[in-house]
């Protein structure tokens, strides 16, 4: 462990951004959700309808079971506690292995390495900043739930929880950084985990009350702050499972990592072809070949989130004839939506719309991670025009989005297109999804224009991204002013089938999107290339 | 006719000036050395050349055309191979050489298979698994084996052990039997001097020193060392034109300038002179002088 408090702060120092950003965009949601819950309860008459709600199994799928909602504490566990933890989780693998596997993978941890530096000093330094940013995390979820009015013993183990949570999905990234000598695959893998255990809770906490597949939520570790039941009867001894799991994962990974060559990863690098096939063989499908994985990995993880949700929807239409008053609240998130599995489908595809820009950004940014790591400087001297590798990054970057928003659009009504027997439902949820698409082709736009012209400011669009998803996911729920909600790419757009289509805002929000593309290519191809 | 045509080439990056007021000619069918110590300027040069980074001033000719503006163009006369070769980790060495032969507009079939053997290169393996030394391997086989009337190689032999680098010197050779331009940028100054026609010599941004080897080593001073069978009169030390002399008893040694030779010799020749060496400057001792040299273009007395 020698060098490990210089690793320890060298690796703080260079990630201190990502994680503070990931950190106060996540700590501000849950006091913000506490302090709105009058705003929210209140429409609907009283908690009793809230109860109905919130049983219901699609939200019981999205949002987990909710164990206490006559409070704003244990409320806001269950709207945006799971959620959040989940999103944290995130948050960890990509911290961890961008410390462990991404400084492997470029040769950085060889340099320290061959200085006075224990063998799993690199791999504890990332662990421990993970589990720090974790940590700060928890202080400020049960500082800001505190400062929101709430019970102190339940803030603290909400805090607690979402501190714990996220922290098991260090350990995780700790494996599988071990496991794979990229780091590419090694956030796909960790990234693949996390989908796994919340698509395992949303199985389990859909089924009936008393149905032995309840208990499957227990094998979630995302679901387990919830469990901890905060501002409830607290169960202390949950937050054990979380605690053990992320010391026997970091053990795991430590006990990897001296098995394996420094470099290498545990699953073999397999040999492969001699000669390139001929569909490698231009700018284009290099690209393509290099945005394989990490766009199907997005296609198959969309595809099953929307065969899940649709599959919930029919539910809904004898949860309406319960409770009427309900509508109110499910059409403020979904406009004013006449049936209620209109406004759920509108609510969703809000939120997927932005997640579909997520995937445009991270397609198109590729090209500065090509630039950074000198691969770009090698097409660059060959014949191949600036103009004409930017552009093979912005249509795939394009063309998988659009295609990833009609496959999540077209997999949401498909169930309920099966149970009627009619295709309408699935044609409807496709084009609510196509027209929202133009909005991720406008964020791509601002992409593209700021690594044209100011490529130091490219984390500007991140900031885009950013604001919107809080804006669709919690901005109606919170009461903030009309205006401040529809400030985003998308809310030009019209929500289908609730509003009607109008084609002229489609048009010119694709239209302003292929302006700025045209501008950032056109800046890209003048301004110097950044070279490693 | 010049393949490479450089003057007065200014880049800055920032307040940082890498290149300030650099000339360069390459002469078509010439093998041209580009020796400078890190951070002298030489891969922004190579840079500027392929269009990768704009001049702020000067002008630079390739091939003929604005290494700017005709950049894709001139990219298919020539051929690149980084300092630092960073390869795809899932593209396999066969597929990258593919690649790039293929986005350079075509690759010699014989000529890749011939190198691959002469480069004992393995090409089904991943990029993510080669050592520095075969990432270079690969771009090197891409590159010598394009049809190409240029090669820019920025210290293409960094990586390569010594039995590569031999087989390295021996593919240049013959390339420029084939009437092919090379701009070889490097420290390995052995290598300039075994391969090079020219040489320009670069600090600071700017080309200090350009010429053939000869030319460049008629600037230089002889080391000679000679032992004596009587003791060495202390006056041999002042003669002009001799630099740095020691005289211990019977032994002498010193830098002598080459015109100053002459004169030393014939007063060597009446003290009985046992052995006799001189030896001419190595590029290693020409780069050393350069390096030395200080803003004020002073050279080391």
């Amino acid at each position: 462990m020698t060098g490990l408090g210089t690793l320890a702060r060298l690796a703080l120092r260079r990630n201190r951004w990502f994680y503070l950003a990931w950190i106060l965009g996540m700590a501000a949601v849950a006091p913000a959700t506490a302090a709105a819950y009058e705003t929210i309860v209140g429409p609907l008459g009283g908690t009793g309808a809230l109860d109905l709600l919130a049983g219901n199994p699609t939200m019981r799928a999205m949002l987990g079971p909710p164990y206490d909602l006559t409070s704003p504490g244990p409320f806001t566990v269950w709207r945006v506690g799971t959620f959040m933890a989940t999103v944290a989780g995130i948050m960890a693998v990509l911290g961890v292995v961008r410390v462990s596997r991404a400084d492997e993978e470029e040769g950085r941890t060889e340099l320290l390495r061959s200085g006075v530096v224990g063998r799993h000093a690199p791999l504890t330094a990332a662990v421990l900043v993970g589990l720090a940013a974790c940590a700060v995390l928890g202080l400020l979820v049960a500082a800001g739930m505190v400062a929101a009015g709430e019970p102190v013993q339940g803030s603290v183990a909400f805090g607690a929880g979402s501190a714990l949570v996220p922290a098991v999905f260090v350990g995780v990234g700790a494996v599988t950084a071990q496991v794979t000598s990229s780091a590419r695959a090694a956030r796909g893998l960790g990234l693949a985990v996390l989908g796994a255990a919340y698509l395992l809770r949303a199985v389990a906490d859909a089924a009936p009350d008393g149905s032995a597949t309840r208990a499957l939520a227990w094998l979630s570790p995302v679901q387990w702050m919830a469990l901890v039941h905060p501002y409830g009867d607290e169960r202390w001894w949950v937050l054990l499972l979380p605690a053990t799991l992320t010391a026997l994962l970091v053990a795991a990974a430590f006990a990897l990592e001296a098995r394996r060559d420094h470099g290498a990863g545990l699953w073999a690098v397999r040999a492969g072809r001699d000669r390139a096939a001929p569909s490698l063989l231009s700018v284009g499908g290099l690209v393509r070949r290099l945005q394989r994985g990490s766009l199907l990995g997005w296609l198959v993880g969309l595809g099953v989130f929307a065969l899940g949700m649709g599959s919930l929807s029919g539910s809904f239409d004898t949860m309406l004839e319960q409770i009427p008053v309900l509508e109110t609240m499910l059409r403020r998130l979904g406009q004013g939506a006449e049936q209620l599995v209109d406004a759920f489908f509108v609510a969703l595809l809000g939120v997927v719309a932005v997640l579909v820009a997520v995937l445009a950004v991270q397609l198109w940014q590729r090209l500065a991670a090509e630039e950074h790591r000198g691969h770009a400087e090698l097409l660059l001297a060959t014949a191949v025009p600036r103009a004409r590798l930017a552009t093979a990054y912005l249509v795939v970057a394009a063309v998988g989005s659009t295609a990833a928003s009609a496959l999540f659009g077209a997999l949401l009504g498909l169930p309920e297109s099966l149970s009627q027997g009619d295709v309408a439902p699935m044609l409807g949820s496709l084009g609510g999804a196509l027209v929202l698409a133009p909005g991720a082709l406008l964020v791509l736009g601002i992409a593209v224009l700021l690594h044209g012209w100011l490529p130091r400011l490219a984390w500007l669009v991140w900031a885009v991204v950013g604001w919107s998803l809080f804006m669709v996911w919690v901005g109606s729920l919170l009461g903030l002013p009309d205006w401040l909600v529809r400030l985003t790419p998308w809310a030009v757009l019209p929500a289908l089938p609730v509003e009607e289509m109008d084609w002229a805002p489609v048009l010119s929000v694709t239209a302003a999107a292929l302006v700025l593309m045209a501008l950032g290519v056109w800046g890209y191809s003048r301004r110097d290339l950044r070279l490693p | 006719m010049a393949v490479i045509e450089i003057h007065d080439l200014v880049k800055r990056f920032g307040s940082t000036v890498a290149l300030d007021g650099l000339d360069l000619t390459v002469a078509a069918g010439e093998v041209h050395g580009f020796l400078g110590p890190n951070g002298a300027g030489k891969s922004t040069t190579i840079r500027v050349l392929l269009g990768l980074l704009r001049a702020d001033s000067g002008t630079a000719r390739l091939l003929g055309g604005d290494p700017w503006a005709d950049a894709a163009q001139l990219h298919r006369r020539l051929a690149y191979v980084p300092g630092d070769v960073n390869l795809w980790p899932g593209l396999t060495g066969g597929e990258v050489i593919d690649l790039l032969g293929r986005l350079r507009g075509g690759l010699d079939e014989r000529r890749r298979a011939e190198l691959l053997e002469r480069f004992d290169l393995d090409p089904t393996r991943r990029g993510s698994t080669y050592s520095k030394g075969n990432r270079q391997k690969v771009a090197l086989v891409a590159a010598l084996a394009s049809d190409v009337e240029l090669l820019l190689l920025d210290e293409p032999t960094a990586g390569l052990d010594p039995l590569m680098e031999a087989q390295f010197r021996e593919v240049v050779r013959e390339d420029r039997v084939d009437g092919r331009a090379v701009l070889l940028s490097s420290h390995i100054l052995s290598e300039v001097e075994r391969l090079c026609d020219r040489v320009s010599i670069i600090r600071a941004g700017r080309v200090v020193e350009s010429g053939t080897l000869a030319e460049l080593r008629h600037l230089t001073r002889t080391q000679v060392r000679a032992e004596f069978a009587s003791p060495v009169p202390a006056a041999l030390a002042a003669l002009p034109g001799v630099h740095d002399a020691v005289v211990h008893d019977r032994t002498f040694s010193a830098q002598v300038e080459d015109a100053a030779l002459g004169d030393l010799l014939s007063r060597l020749a009446p003290l009985g002179v046992r052995s006799l060496t001189s030896t001419p400057p190595t590029l290693e001792e020409l780069f050393l002088r350069h390096y030395d040299r200080t803003g004020t273009g002073t050279t080391r007395p």
